[in-house]
């Protein structure tokens, strides 16, 4: 897979404080990668230097495949997160309009814009005022305009903010396809459970700074161990001594026990003392969504597997 | 520059395909029309009441009334003129329930007397009895004839003696100069034309204002300025608002100068096509350049026109700046008023053209050195306008303050 865009050592600082620092990362031909963090860790920035809307004060930006130092902005589709689109305008005039922009060949848009408006079931929507548009619609508007012109790489910040789950599916799959079809997709989110269906590969930001970077599945299987949520009247000392235990939480009657890497669920299970009040039990992997919250809460789960996996 | 085309042609149809513009646009150039003819309407009422006829009834003994129809209409006078038989007491009871009559009696007495005895109703023109002295041309003229006069001394009777003022040399000169008087029409013509022009651009370029901070309402900017730079989205702003003001102009002018045409007897068109004319209008344009580089750089910062703050209606007003100097200028072209207006930038444009539309002589010196000021000035604000609209475009959802504006130029 050939490299579409490279970010290296990127940082960017707004009165004296530091937004973003020393993030890097590349975005490949043909995969979904994912950037996760809490609002305000700086994704909108990071994707907002890339777009050259802002000016980064350290780094480098570059993208392969186009000639000189400017940004091949043809060859770029962006969905931003602040957006929105003309009211007073029909809804096929400015999908035109934005593909002008973008030296695309009207005839093509034309065709291209129609086609997609009937996979969104936005057929016959073409003559139709923007104003007159439900905010979903207007979503699924904006993001035609962002694919109509076949862009190599595809920036999305927050897709799927403030949409329902069918449109949800409906966006994953379209950017699923794209990427089969060997589009180059940066995607933001803070939806873990959409990113962990779709990203090849994530990079996730707090506070500015890298946390995780890497594949998908490699991550999971650093990062997501195993717990064991027990319902049922327990001493959170008697849980803390069973083995390969790392840390317990406690809740009313729920209890968490975080299992450490190299434990094997079925011996692991096995040889849980009776005395332990088991209501409910529940095994399974920690989830990409826990992760992230422990990250964005500071719980320092992850500094503790970090050190330990260091 | 492709780019700035685009959003220029953008622009432009977008605000075609918009009734409130379409409306707007055709609605200035008959609200124009609509008072012109409305105060045509009134001026031509007024005239329409001092033209009420008089009925005037004579009682002809000398078989003079033809002789007095033909006066009458030479001189044309209100008046209806008709024949009666009714006796001089008579006459007072018929007077007594009409109004604008009056019964003119022309007997053997009259041509004897020199006198042509008139009653009147109570109601009568306050200049009838002026207008009626006329009568007493067709009675002279029977007198002299009854005098026995030859036709020649007739001539010269008739012809009266009247005062002829022989014209000194001075009063030659003001008569010159008064031929001259279709001069200033040569300048004001065209003057008042690039005048009309830039009004009308500048109007339409404080849409300017409202296009910059719609495009952060409606959160497209980032949109926009995904395929293209700042600088490209302001300049295409600013060309494509200048070509729907000169379409606004073009409308304008197209409707309304076939009206002034008819109204007024003046060849428009002779006076219009002269040289000065590109000159004024190439002012015009930079007075536009100058107010639209500024409108959308104010407008880049301001998240919603309803909440302007007091600086950004500040900066709205600029454009009514010129009209302050519209007395001082008129009444002293050449005054101290009329140089600071055509030093100041704001109101370069505005005072410049009212200056050279009534100046006789051309100040080149002074002309020259305000369109140094302007030009540097439009080349100044659209870079400020430039740095200003980069940064403001992209803020959302709150107004700048003038402080954060000028970090913004400082960076």
């Amino acid at each position: 897979m050939n490299t579409m865009l490279t970010v290296k050592s990127l940082g960017k600082s707004f009165k004296g404080k530091q937004i973003i620092s020393n993030i890097s990362f590349e975005v490949k031909q043909g995969e979904i990668m994912a950037i996760l963090g809490p609002n305000g860790a700086g994704k909108s920035t990071t994707i907002r230097n890339i777009m050259g809307i802002m000016y980064p004060d350290e780094g480098s930006i570059t993208f392969h495949h186009s000639k000189g130092a400017t940004i091949p902005r043809h060859k770029i589709g962006y969905l931003p997160e602040e957006r929105g689109l003309y009211k007073n305008v029909k809804v096929m005039d400015i999908l035109l309009y934005l593909a002008e922009l973008k030296d695309y060949p009207l005839d093509k848009a034309k065709q291209r814009a129609l086609d997609y408006l009937k996979k969104f079931d936005l057929e016959g929507k073409e003559k139709v005022n923007v104003e007159e548009l439900s905010k979903g619609m207007g979503q699924k508007v904006q993001f035609i305009a962002s694919i109509i012109h076949e862009p190599e790489l595809l920036i999305l910040d927050e897709p799927f903010s403030g949409l329902d789950p069918v449109s949800q599916e409906l966006f994953k799959q379209e950017i699923r396809n794209l990427a089969q079809n060997g589009t180059a997709i940066l995607l933001s989110s803070h939806q873990m459970n959409l990113v962990e269906e779709m990203a090849d590969r994530l990079f996730m930001i707090h506070r500015g700074q890298k946390v995780i970077y890497g594949e998908m599945t490699d991550v999971k299987m650093e990062y997501a161990n195993f717990k064991c949520t027990i319902h049922g009247k327990n001493n959170k000392q008697d849980l803390a001594q069973l083995p390969n235990v790392q840390r317990v939480e406690q809740e009313d009657d729920r209890s968490i026990i975080y299992l450490s890497k190299d434990v094997q669920p079925t011996t692991w299970l096995r040889q849980l003392p009776n005395h332990i009040n088991i209501q409910e039990l529940t095994l399974n992997r920690i989830s990409l969504h826990e992760i992230f919250i422990d990250i964005a809460t500071d719980k320092n789960l992850l500094h503790e597997e970090g050190v330990e996996h260091a | 520059m492709r780019n700035t085309m685009k959003v220029a042609k953008w622009e432009i149809k977008r605000n075609l395909k918009n009734k409130t513009f379409i409306i707007g646009m055709f609605l200035t150039p008959v609200l124009i029309i609509g008072f012109m003819l409305l105060g045509n309407t009134f001026g031509g009422s007024d005239t329409e009441e001092t033209q009420e006829l008089t009925t005037v009834f004579i009682n002809d003994q000398l078989q003079l009334f033809s002789a007095i129809e033909d006066t009458v209409k030479t001189n044309d006078l209100p008046w209806e003129l008709k024949q009666s038989d009714l006796s001089e007491e008579e006459v007072n009871k018929e007077l007594e329930d009409t109004d604008d009559t009056a019964y003119l009696f022309i007997d053997q007495r009259s041509l004897e007397e020199g006198v042509i005895r008139a009653y009147t109703s109570e109601e009568i023109p306050p200049y009838f009895i002026n207008q009626a002295q006329i009568v007493a041309g067709p009675l002279q003229t029977m007198q002299m004839k009854q005098l026995g006069l030859t036709e020649e001394e007739l001539a010269t009777l008739s012809r009266g003696v009247s005062v002829e003022a022989i014209a000194s040399k001075e009063a030659q000169e003001t008569v010159n100069e008064e031929e001259a008087g279709a001069d200033p029409l040569k300048r004001i013509v065209p003057g008042a034309f690039a005048g009309f022009i830039m009004l009308s651009i500048v109007f339409t370029g404080m849409a300017i204002f409202q296009s910059a901070s719609q495009e952060k309402k409606d959160k497209i900017a980032e949109i926009i300025l995904s395929s293209l730079t700042p600088a490209d989205l302001m300049q295409g702003k600013i060309i494509g608002y200048f070509v729907l003001g000169l379409i606004q102009a073009v409308v304008s002018i197209t409707l309304v100068l076939p009206i002034i045409a008819w109204r007024v007897d003046i060849s428009i068109l002779q006076y219009l096509l002269v040289p000065e004319l590109a000159f004024y209008i190439a002012i015009a344009i930079l007075g536009y350049l100058l107010f639209a580089s500024i409108f959308v750089g104010v407008g880049a910062t301001m998240a919603d026109v309803s909440t302007a703050g007091n600086f950004q209606g500040m900066v709205m007003m600029l454009p009514f700046l010129p009209f302050i100097f519209i007395g001082p200028v008129l009444s002293d072209p050449n005054g101290f008023m009329a140089q600071i207006g055509s030093y100041i930038p704001f109101t370069s444009p505005g005072v410049l053209l009212l200056r050279l539309t009534s100046l006789e002589e051309w100040p080149w010196m002074e002309i020259a050195i305000s369109l140094t000021i302007l030009i540097i000035s439009v080349w100044f604000f659209m870079k400020l306008a430039g740095k200003i609209f980069k940064v403001g475009i992209l803020m959302y959802g709150k107004n700048a303050t003038p402080a954060e504006i000028w970090k913004w130029i400082r960076a």
